[in-house]
């Protein structure tokens, strides 16, 4: 389901909910203005947001509740009580669509052409509402106002035996033959050219009928007095389409069609030979239907359930056919279908329910005949009490809670914490399991605990994981407000630029998306104004006179990887250097030395700006040095790749979500440190002879390239010399700082666990160099280091 | 234009569009005995297709599409 229709369900559900608060509320003081116009808006909010999806139904009923309430507003019409039932159950009808259309598992929105009939009478009965008042005045509605629904262009009921006999004997033929043949009568209404509607298309449409008939609805006129653009046709066709298929086609005018399921003549002989039930048969039919009805009530779910289902439903037909009941094959089989489709056989349950009711009144007096005219068996909307109010209410009432709940997002947050604390205190299970070997000697109890270890892990992980899941979004949620803010921004600068998403889906957690938004706002108007040229300056360059703005998001391993890339003029690496000798940034010597890609890496230090006027759109210096530190602040980096002239792209990467940490445990001076997996490459050992000093400083050569080295424990400002093993080999932790690598020499390196990584707080807080601290299983507390500022 | 008027006949081409109608309304005004060929037509507005019904002029080719043919012939030949 796209996320748009999701979300319209779910802010429907909630409307339609405070539209019954306020109705009721309403009902109670029928004056209050204010009530009546926060009503208003909402059904005309509602109303606004059903017409973004292919829901016509929906629309229609709710645009004629917003009539009703624009008139109770006006004061046209008070508010009564009859009012309010219409409106209320115009809402159920809506809230039953809602719920269908969430049922469903398909993208688009389903089909609700079946609700057409609903739909307009419930509209018609609203608009009768609204008649009546105009009619009256406002002061004699103390009496129920009749709801005349607008009588709709009814002509006489088929004259079928009007056609000539040789169709009369086919239509017949194909009848028998269980063709589902439709009478259709279609009166186009006479402004319907106008509104851009093309009548005799929609009627070719159709496919070739088995008869047809055009006529008009009044004489024609002299020419010289016709008006070519009033429509009075009238369409008459008798069409091998079932109903439902005439419905959906004609859907958004249902008050203009007529559409008659034609049923095949009773064979005069069978059916008043054919005897009632006697009551043998009605017993051995209970017997039948309550045994099928066992069947179906069975929970559990058996591969061959859908077998199952089949059974039972050929068993169902067989045994009302034995009744001579008529059993709807269609609605049957919609029923078996989506019972095979859900696994459940609640939906054939529902079906033998309705059916049942239905043949308890028919029972008694024996099964209806079949080949009963069609009125029969469903009567047409005309025929219909006026007065009876249409109920949709029963679902309504039947489902008391939705499918979305709204949390507060510090139960979510609490939820996290304590599967934090969980999968840090499931890590003491192996020391235990140590110990139960090492000190107690138990080594059966050892693997046991092992074991248990293992279950409890699966199970954190899966319960981490789902956790996780509530907590993520899409990167969409970020990534809306640009199409706008691209197009203004464009405008304003007077250059073209299309943009481009790419997986908008991607998801990640709240905290990492939310931390996104404002340094995505930066590096998109860093390119709209630097990155990409006015149209002239394009074509000069040969470049198609619109830019392109490419943003995607994709997900790679347990990072999210957001990518912004511009076909722009791209960034000077010389211009960089020089505005940066310029502002001081670096020294003579860096201007030199510097290769391009660290000097392009330049634009992300603090107060660095090449735009030579400030714009209100960036160049006040506060930009990528931000953008930096918004995106380090939740363990994410940014890396910079330009082509002078060809563009700029910019690459973000981002853990998944933030609450547990994988570190490494290093050893030093005697203590045990953490260190961020994502900040290590490598774990090597280095013999001390292949540890150079060039200019004072510690090297080493790794797979033929210069790695600096820096021992930990100069680091941390310990007097203590590093501790190699006994091949003389020392411990280095390659890790990565920005672009660079860099080895720590430790003492030794340990295993990897995850931890809830809290940060320093108290007097604590001021220290640098580390990210935070932790609890581990055995109760120790570990500091995690942060390498980039213990540098 | 969808119209193409020829002494006593109007050629129809492909798409008659809804403003054709008040051309064809016009012409057939001015010319009660004209003639319409329809042979290259594959569709023709609503509002066409009543001028034609009011008018009842007399159809010099029927439509090649032979579907739009069976609905036209419906309506003009009662």
């Amino acid at each position: 389901m796209n996320p748009l229709l999701d979300q319209f369900i779910t802010e429907g559900r909630d409307i339609l909910q405070t539209i019954g608060e306020r109705l009721l509320q309403l009902e109670d003081t029928p004056d209050d203005s204010a009530l009546m116009g926060e009503l208003f808006r909402l059904v005309h909010t509602l109303k606004g947001n059903s017409g973004l999806f292919d829901l016509p139904e929906m629309t229609r009923v709710l645009h004629a509740a917003e009539d009703l309430m624009d008139a109770v507003r006006d004061g046209r019409r008070p508010f009564d009580r009859p009012v309010a039932d219409r409106l209320l159950e115009a809402m159920d009808f809506v809230l039953a669509l809602i719920d269908e259309i969430g049922d469903s598992a398909e993208a688009a929105p389903p089909n609700t052409a079946r609700h057409a009939n609903d739909a307009l009478e419930l509209a018609n009965a609203l608009r009768g509402l609204l008649a009546a008042a105009q009619a009256t005045t406002p002061t004699a509605t103390e009496t129920e106002p009749a709801a005349t629904p607008a009588p709709s262009p009814a002509p006489a009921a088929m004259p079928l035996e009007a056609l000539p006999s040789r169709i009369q004997q086919e239509l017949t033929q194909r009848l028998e033959a269980g063709e589902p043949l439709c009478w259709l009568t279609y009166e186009p209404e006479e402004e319907c050219f106008f509104k851009g509607e093309d009548p005799f298309h929609q009627i070719l449409q159709l496919g070739e009928p088995c008869w047809r008939r055009v006529s008009s609805r009044e004489d024609w006129p002299p020419l010289a007095e016709l008006d070519a653009y009033r429509c009075i046709l009238r369409f008459e066709a008798i069409l091998n389409t079932p109903a439902e298929a005439l419905h959906e086609h004609f859907r958004y005018i249902p008050e203009q069609v007529r559409i008659i399921p034609l049923q095949p003549p009773a064979p005069t002989s069978a059916s008043s030979s054919e005897p009632p039930p006697d009551a043998e048969t009605t017993w051995s039919f209970n017997v039948v239907l309550e045994a099928q009805r066992e069947i179906l009530g069975l929970t559990d779910n058996p591969p061959w359930l859908s077998g199952r289902l089949r059974a039972v439903a050929t068993t169902l037909e067989a045994a009302f056919a034995s009744i001579g009941q008529v059993v709807e094959r269609d609605a049957l089989e919609q029923a078996l279908h989506s019972a095979d489709a859900s696994h459940s056989s609640q939906p054939l349950l529902n079906w033998l329910d309705e059916q049942q009711r239905r043949g308890d009144t028919q029972l008694p007096t024996a099964a209806s005949p079949p080949g009963a005219p069609a009125e029969d068996i469903a009567p047409p909307p005309e025929a219909q009490e006026p007065q009876e109010p249409i109920k949709f209410g029963r679902r309504a009432e039947d489902r008391l809670a939705g499918h979305t709940l709204k949390v507060d997002q510090a139960k979510v947050d609490r939820l996290m914490n304590l599967i934090g604390e969980m999968v840090v205190t499931k890590n003491a299970l192996p020391y235990l399991a140590n110990r139960a070997e090492e000190v107690f000697g138990t080594r059966e109890l050892a693997r046991e605990i092992k074991a248990q270890y293992g279950i409890i892990n699966r199970i954190a992980e899966e319960m981490q994981d789902a956790i996780m899941q509530i907590r993520m979004m899409p990167v969409s949620f970020v990534l809306q407000r640009f199409p706008r803010l691209v197009r203004d921004t464009a405008r304003k600068l007077g250059k073209e630029v299309r943009l481009v998403m790419e997986g908008e889906s991607t998801e990640a957690d709240k905290n990492i998306i939310e931390a996104l938004a404002d340094p995505l706002v930066h590096i998109v108007r860093n390119s709209l104004d630097h990155g990409l040229e006015s149209p002239a300056e394009r074509s000069a360059a040969g470049k198609p006179t619109e830019g392109r703005l490419t943003i995607s998001a994709r997900q790679e391993s347990d990072r999210v990887v957001i990518e912004i890339s511009d076909d722009g003029r791209g960034i000077d690496p010389d211009r960089i250097r020089r505005k940066a000798y310029e502002r001081g940034l670096i020294g003579e010597p860096e201007l030199e030395r510097l290769t391009d890609q660290e000097a392009i890496n330049l634009v992300f230090a603090a107060g660095f700006s090449t735009a030579e006027q400030v714009s209100d759109l960036s160049g006040r210096g506060v930009g990528m040095d931000v953008v930096r530190n918004a995106i380090a602040c939740v363990n994410g980096a940014v890396e910079l790749h330009s082509q002078l002239g060809q563009g700029t792209r910019l690459r973000l990467s981002l853990p998944l979500s933030m609450a547990v940490t994988n570190v490494m445990i290093i050893e030093s001076a005697g203590q045990r440190f953490g260190v961020p997996m994502d900040r290590v490459a490598e774990t090597v050992r280095v013999a001390r002879n292949d540890i150079r000093t060039i200019k004072r400083r510690l090297t080493t050569v790794l797979r033929g390239r210069l790695v600096p080295l820096v021992t930990l424990n100069d680091l941390l400002a310990l007097t203590i010399e590093q501790v190699p093993n006994d091949d003389d080999e020392f411990a280095v932790l390659v890790v990565r700082i920005g672009a660079d690598h860099l080895g720590i020499i430790v003492d030794d390196c340990r295993e990897t666990v995850d931890i809830i990584l809290k940060p320093l707080g108290g007097v604590l807080a001021g220290l640098g160099g580390y990210a935070g601290s932790a609890l581990l299983g055995d109760g120790s507390v570990l500091l995690v280091l942060n390498p980039r500022e213990l540098l | 234009m969808a119209l193409e008027f020829k002494k006593v006949t109007a050629v129809v081409s492909e798409q008659m569009t809804v403003e054709d109608a008040e051309i064809l309304l016009d012409w057939l005004i001015k010319h009660p005995r004209g003639r319409i060929n329809l042979s290259a037509c594959t569709h023709l507005h609503a509002a066409n297709l009543q001028v034609l019904m009011a008018a009842r002029p007399r159809i010099s080719a029927w439509p090649r599409h032979a579907p739009l043919a069976a609905w036209i012939k419906a309506a003009l030949t009662p």
